[in-house]
């Protein structure tokens, strides 16, 4: 998950007043963010383009400005050094991504002000042509909405608190750009109207961000530009690239993979535009409004954008106008259990920056756009809680009275365990990932068919669900090597196999398995403990001859042992194969028992 | 007067110490009996005024247990010097593997060959040094120590400077190393008759006793026992360190979890491990694209690599909801709803999976469910993380659910596991709200650790099954719980079993 760094001045400086860090840290909790810990950081200002380049204090001072990709010799200067707290963004609530979003909640927490925040978009001039090839299969990235922000001068901070925003954003709500992507542009570098159109891969070409003024064509950046690779997935099938193109033939964006560097933002552009595109209409929407509720949380203007469409279709964005939704305060109550008056929540949603109009025990709530978390009024409900602070909820039990029960396969495990322990077998726990080396090959095993197979491992050490316990037993013995012998290990636990009629075509078991290493490991001791088990559950066990890869032949037999009550157990003990033993370096014999104590459902 | 009750010890002890001062094992040997016999005897004698114990604090260094084998066939540092066989250099693989072929790890052979100045690691190889070169001739004083003290037993310093052994080099060569050798302090004791118990001995102005170490069966059946004493113990000597076996410290605490909410009135729950997507996430109204349900994030399957989804009409609740809302007032998640993303086998992310199968199976309050189970998360293994843990799940459906019993409910099992203080912080799920994250205090570290999330089911969730009461849910970690209690700073520590450490921790844990 994203981590973002808050200044704590620059946040106490659009608060309007000054907080102390950890009065301010303890308010981000209390409203539900992570907040990862409070620290000082460093900043490093840029020769070239006056930018600041942030780090933590231990990190070596960079050489390279973020922001505009130069590279020196000597590492950048530093400018000064802040209190800042740090948060591990939360991926259901986009509106808590940036410094703009946190003001918001804040002013409302902190009883700076209170209620709906008042985000209105002035009429804009700036039109937007849409092709309809864009909603095409081969070229689909259909949706389009966009915005123009008249903002105060960019200042270096605000840069990059808008480039941060704009990276959260695309994997909050756009899945890492999947479902839509973020545009800003200084609208004074573009002569509208701007239209949204296809490029050919290795048509025109345009200088993209970060390489200089050097112009490539659109099949080149996928292939060359570091974005470009990164992104270039996303195009991966597409006959022609999205693009966004001003009257004059200069390109703003070929989205999702990158600006151009005309177009960019600069410290001190006063006009911004914004496009989002995406496949998901929601999700387009979203990123939109969040983000320019955010600039104009910050002091800016917000302005329509006119978009046209094919055929006369014509749209005109951001639609801010809040929406609202009604609840019943009793339901509210019951369901936070808090026995609030109709003027407490009033008050409440007005801490939670949100507009409540109370009558006849039921609130007509008023939420902004940006708000795309609530989509029930529980969720309502639950910025209530969050006003009143879960520090202050007093905490009960249920009065209802329930019988305990515990599952079948749990008691006869308690009831091995405690057979085991009483025979001297050290108890261990093991994964139930491994591998098909380690889990077959090493046990002479044929790899077959019948284990659960996973796609996607992270390494080649857990490809597979264990289908018995004895890797972790003899993986035990190895380790342990250094210690004196006789050594005695047993593990209790789940063997999965793929198969069967069951709804997710799986059999789970519970088995026990135990282990003895020394001179003495015989198949006489497996046996007495096998015996010892089986009376301890109440089991009479008969033995037959039994041959399996694992263990030497004639030393082998399996089992099956039934009781009063129904129950019964079955399995194997025998002398480890000594090829098994070299596989897992010991030199000295291993007996062997594994005993399947029940089916799981 | 009667005449005193001697022992037989006492009089051996007596007759021993007559001809002049001793130190305890030596007149242990000249009077046949063992240590701790001749100073319980000692004491007892020095009570009466007939012997003088004088006392001085030697340090002495023993082999550990089992460091026998070492001492033959050489340290590791030691081995693998000599397997180098003059090479002055070996890449890091090939040494490993020859660390490996003489029985131990690299970063043992390395540790201790670099204390001695033998060996240096850089460039991505090992190197032989100076020292090394010239010390690969001859043992060093403290493995002449070590030899000596396997012929002889445990040896003092100044016995080893006797030996023509430097005792400071031992000491600082296997002072730290203690699985090789033992460097303790102990009492030694000189014994010396005073001129009052040599009068006494003179006199013979006493009955003899007999004494005995044990009681035969013959000595108790016959009433013999009467005129014999046992003699008498040292009992502040040491004993034999004995371990009993015990439940791995791990399952201690899964147990010690499953009791409480046992205990809470619960009933226990189980479900596949290997489960589908529809009871993992959808049956959770995650949406199909959450980011949770990644291959980033979770191991899908690959066989079985689909599983059967539930009634039709049931999937079709689920279905509408994440689509629209169905019924339950909530306008969804917007997006079509595929079957076959449901039906994809995961390894399960949580054991919420086995507690929403529980409630699809009786939603009728009042239900008190649990589940102790083992959870997936797509992660490499490292000191850090684990591609699997162990998480508890549990679920109330109760009239009276809401926030104030779910904060109750997590406080009642935390101070059940140990813990006074539980605090909660709002926090966001796809399928709880309001949720929150629990945060117990650990006075031992003065910090507070999160334990896991938890909240009330959403509608969106319950309704579908015909649930129409609210439900409290939650979700809590272990792993973080052992590592804290047991003090690791690895967690692989509580999979990969090291017997040093079975024994270790007691079993009594606050």
């Amino acid at each position: 998950m994203p981590i973002i760094t808050v200044g704590v001045k620059r946040l106490s400086s659009f608060l309007g007043r000054s907080f102390p860090m950890n009065r301010l840290a303890e308010a981000l909790e209390e409203l539900g963010c992570d907040v990862e810990d409070t620290v000082e950081v460093v900043h490093y200002g840029c020769p070239a383009c006056g930018m600041v380049t942030e780090q933590l204090p231990h990190a070596a001072p960079p050489r390279r400005c973020e922001y505009c990709a130069i590279e020196q010799d000597q590492p950048l200067a530093e400018k000064a050094r802040l209190e800042a707290i740090r948060l591990d963004l939360l991926a259901d609530r986009p509106d808590l991504f940036d410094i703009g979003g946190l003001t918001r909640a804040l002013k409302g927490f902190l009883g700076l002000t209170a209620g709906l925040p008042g985000y209105a978009a002035q009429p804009g001039e700036v039109v937007v042509e849409i092709d309809a090839r864009l909603s095409r299969p081969e070229t689909y990235r259909p949706f389009i909405f966009c915005a123009e922000v008249e903002v105060p001068p960019m200042t270096s901070e605000d840069l990059v608190d808008l480039m941060h925003f704009q990276e959260s954003l695309h994997w909050g709500i756009g899945r890492d750009r999947k479902l839509a992507s973020i545009g800003v542009y200084d609208l004074d570098a573009i002569v509208p109207p701007i239209r949204y159109t296809l490029l050919d891969p290795d048509g025109a070409r345009f200088a993209p961000l970060g390489m200089g003024s050097t112009p490539m064509a659109g099949r080149e950046i996928l292939q060359s530009h570091p974005k470009g690779r990164a992104y270039a997935h996303l195009l991966a099938g597409h006959t022609a690239y999205p693009l966004l193109v001003d009257a004059r033939g200069q390109v703003l964006s070929m989205p999702p993979i990158i600006n151009s560097e005309q177009s960019r933002v600069k410290i001190g552009s006063r006009r911004l535009f914004v496009d989002v595109t995406g496949v998901v209409e929601d999700a387009t929407r979203n990123s939109l409004y969040t983000l320019v509720s955010s600039l104009a949380e910050l002091g800016g203007t917000i302005r329509t954008v006119r978009l046209e469409g094919p055929a006369g279709a014509c749209q005109v964005e951001p639609e801010l106008a809040p929406r609202t939704t009604e609840i019943v305060l009793d339901e509210a109550r019951s369901w936070l259990g808090l026995p609030l008056s109709d003027e407490q929540i009033r008050g409440l949603f007005g801490r939670m920056r949100l507009d409540a109009a109370i009558a006849e025990g039921r609130a007509q709530v008023t939420y902004p756009r940006l708000r795309s978390d609530i989509r029930h009024p529980v969720d309502l409900f639950a910025d209530l809680a969050i006003g009143v602070g879960y520090a202050n909820v007093p905490k009960r039990l249920v009065a209802s009275s329930t019988v305990s029960r515990e599952r079948p396969e749990e008691a006869i495990s308690a009831v091995a365990r405690q057979a085991m322990l009483g025979l001297g077998y050290w108890e261990i726990v093991s994964l139930v990932q491994t591998n098909e080396r380690d889990h077959f090959a090493a046990f002479r095993i044929p790899v077959g068919e019948e284990h659960v197979l996973i796609e996607n491992p992270k390494t080649v050490e857990t490809t597979m669900v264990r289908t018995h316990l004895m890797t972790g037993l003899l993986d035990t013995l190895s380790r342990n090597r250094r210690r004196a012998l006789p050594q005695r290990f047993f593990e209790i636990g789940n063997v999965v196999h793929a198969g069967g009629d069951s709804d997710t075509h799986t059999r789970e078991q519970r088995r026990l398995a135990f282990v003895v290493c020394g001179p003495d490991a015989g198949f006489a001791a497996v046996r007495s403990v096998a015996d010892a088990v089986c009376r301890e559950l109440g089991c009479e066990a008969a033995y037959r001859a039994d041959s399996h890869p694992s263990f030497s032949a004639g030393r082998c037999a399996a089992f099956a042992a039934a009781g009063s009550g129904g129950r019964s157990v079955a399995g194997r003990i025998g002398e480890i194969h000594p090829e098994v033993l070299v596989s897992f370096s010991l030199q000295h014999p291993v007996a062997l028992g594994e005993v399947e104590l029940c089916p799981l459902p | 007067m009667a005449k005193i009750q001697l022992g037989e010890t006492q009089h051996r002890v007596l007759i021993a110490v007559r001809d002049g001062p001793g130190a305890v094992e030596d007149i242990a040997r000249a009077a046949g009996l063992d240590q701790a016999e001749v100073v319980g005897t000692a004491r007892f004698g020095e009570e009466r005024g007939w012997i003088r114990i004088h006392e001085q604090q030697v340090t002495e260094i023993a082999l550990a247990d089992n460091a026998a084998a070492w001492v033959r066939d050489g340290l590791p540092e030691r081995r693998f010097l000599n397997a180098m066989s003059g090479r002055r250099e070996l890449p890091l693989r090939d040494a490993a593997a020859l660390a490996t072929n003489l029985g131990s790890a690299l970063n043992e052979v390395l540790k201790w060959g670099g204390a001695r100045g033998w060996l240096e690691k850089r460039e991505g190889s090992v190197f032989v040094t100076e020292k090394g070169e010239v010390e690969s001739a001859a043992p060093t004083d403290d493995e002449r120590a070590l030899t000596w003290i396997l012929a002889n037993g445990a040896a003092s310093l100044e016995t080893l400077d006797s030996q023509g052994i430097d005792s400071k080099a031992v000491v600082a060569n296997l002072g730290h190393r203690g699985n090789v050798a033992r460097v303790r302090s102990r009492t030694r004791r000189h014994v010396e008759l005073t001129d009052v118990g040599r009068a006494f001995l003179a006199s013979g102005d006493y009955d003899l006793r007999r004494q005995q170490n044990q009681l035969s069966p013959d000595d108790i059946a016959t009433g013999r026992w009467r005129l014999i004493d046992l003699r008498p113990y040292d009992v502040s000597l040491d004993s034999d360190r004995v371990v009993p076996v015990k439940p791995h410290p791990f399952r201690r605490i899964l147990e010690r979890a499953r009791h409480a909410f046992l205990e809470m009135g619960f009933e226990e729950a189980v479900s596949p491990m290997v489960d589908s997507s529809f009871w993992v996430f959808d049956a959770l109204f995650q949406p199909q694209d959450h980011p949770a349900r990644d291959m980033q994030d979770t191991f899908y399957v690959a066989r079985p690599a689909t599983g059967e989804l539930p009634d039709d009409s049931l999937v079709e609740r689920v279905r509408a909801t994440h689509e629209n809302g169905w019924t339950t007032g909530s306008v969804g998640w917007g997006y079509n709803w595929s079957r076959d993303r449901a039906r994809r086998m995961v390894l399960r992310t949580h054991t919420t999976a086995t507690t929403i199968r529980a409630l699809a199976q009786n939603p009728e309050p009042p239900r008190k469910v649990f589940a102790v189970g083992r959870v997936f998360r797509n992660e490499a293994i490292s000191y850090k993380h684990l591609p699997e843990f162990n998480q508890v799940d549990g679920i109330v459906i109760d009239k009276e659910a809401n926030l104030t019993t779910l904060l109750g409910m997590l406080q009642e099992f935390y101070r059940k596991m140990g813990f006074e203080k539980v605090k909660f912080k709002p926090s966001f799920f796809p399928y709880t709200e309001p949720s929150a994250e629990v945060f117990v205090f650990m006075p031992a570290r003065q910090t507070w650790i999160e334990m896991g999330g938890a909240g009330i089911f959403r509608p969106e969730v319950t309704r579908p099954f015909g649930c129409t009461c609210p439900v409290l849910a939650w979700g809590l970690g272990l792993e973080r719980l052992a590592m804290k209690i047991y003090e690791l700073d690895d967690i692989r520590r509580l999979y990969w079993t090291d017997l040093d450490w079975l024994e270790e921790v007691p079993l009594c844990q606050s």
